[in-house]
């Protein structure tokens, strides 16, 4: 048992779990490797029927993965239609994923993403209009209306953004992507999607000074 | 390119927070911010624009995600048929294992025919049976010579 453990520690997760799911199996190390939260460990159990493994990691990224929907399609129905869609595919379709390719929160996020362009584009008037009234402000200090109206101009302009800027944006800001992965989620290059970035910040800029222009 | 030139294309991609912006670059971009009022100056406008988005926040969601997450947990949950033909064929995923699956089912009630044929006898005998049946008849046969 210790040589295993010894071997775990001395060579990459792919190595081990390539010549030892028997091992694994038997000695009940499964339950070891979950725990390191190593994603090819975990979507090895996915892809092998591990409905507790699945179970983990439902909860490891629904909340992401709901509020980038949520933030896309600005409405509670849709977002948990999108999230549910993307979790169930993170088990019937886990062995389309690939480890060399992109981390699992990047393979979700292109999933919902997919799905969200397709929400998007199918029934685009039911789309808008929620997410002023739903999108909440953080600590809005109630004696500042200047702000308020700039939130305001500034929730407007991302809902009317077009959909590839908003998307790169929520996935810069608030998902925390780099360019790269932004650029897999999305399947442009990074320099397409430098350039969407850029015109994305810089029509942002331009509606709140016109704001204050007026 | 001018260096206030590049510096305003990285605000532009990255935003205001220089520790996103590539590695390279972020030494030269605070050099150029401590020192040049134009630099300072775009940075601002986009730290403005970067504590607005910080600003907007979603509700919490906690009952939906429930919700989603009890859903999954029943649709993952495996049916004994599942079960059992996981144990026949592990899911792999390569094409060989979908070729045998639906051999392995199709065999299935040939193997479970021949189970039944082999605990059931449907009328015939055993071969101990038999035995004792054929020692009987010889027995009979020798009577019947003996009382001619």
């Amino acid at each position: 048992m210790h040589g295993t453990i010894f071997i775990l520690r001395d060579c990459n997760a792919d190595q081990f779990l390539g010549t030892n799911r028997r091992i694994i199996r038997a000695s009940g190390l499964r339950d070891r490797i979950l725990r390191m939260n190593d994603d090819k460990a975990l979507m090895l159990a996915i892809q092998e029927g591990d409905s507790k493994a699945y179970e983990s990691a439902v909860r490891q990224h629904i909340k992401a993965l709901s509020h980038y929907a949520y933030r896309m399609l600005g409405n509670s129905k849709d977002t948990e239609d999108v999230t549910q869609e993307a979790l169930l595919r993170l088990w019937t379709h886990a062995n389309s994923w690939r480890a060399d390719k992109a981390s699992v929160s990047t393979w979700l996020h292109r999933i919902t993403h997919n799905l969200c362009i397709d929400y998007l584009r199918k029934d685009k008037s039911n789309i808008t209009g929620e997410l002023n009234d739903e999108l909440e402000s953080k600590e809005r200090p109630a004696n500042v209306p200047e702000q308020d109206e700039r939130l305001d101009a500034l929730k407007n302009a991302l809902e009317h953004l077009p959909e590839r800027q908003r998307s790169a944006i929520i996935l810069s800001h608030y998902q925390g992507f780099s360019n790269k992965e932004i650029a897999q989620v999305m399947d442009i290059s990074v320099d397409a999607l430098e350039s969407i970035l850029a015109r994305a910040r810089r029509g942002l800029r331009t509606q709140l000074s016109d704001l204050q222009a007026s | 390119m001018t260096e206030l030139e590049r510096f305003e294309q990285l605000t532009a991609i990255h935003g205001s927070d220089i520790t996103r912006w590539p590695m390279d670059e972020q030494a030269p971009a605070r050099e150029l911010l401590s020192h040049s009022a134009a630099a300072q100056a775009l940075h601002n406008e986009q730290q403005a624009l970067d504590t607005l988005l910080d600003a907007i926040t979603i509700p919490p969601m906690p009952a939906m995600e429930k919700r989603i997450v009890r859903n999954l947990a029943t649709a993952s949950r495996s049916s004994l048929l599942d079960r059992v033909l996981d144990w026949i064929v592990p899911r792999g995923g390569n094409v060989s294992s979908w070729a045998w699956r639906p051999a392995l089912v199709a065999c299935l009630p040939l193997m479970c025919g021949i189970y039944m044929a082999n605990f059931y006898s449907f009328g015939i005998e055993s071969t101990e049976n038999s035995w004792q049946e054929e020692l009987y008849l010889i027995s009979m046969n020798d009577y019947a010579e003996i009382s001619e």
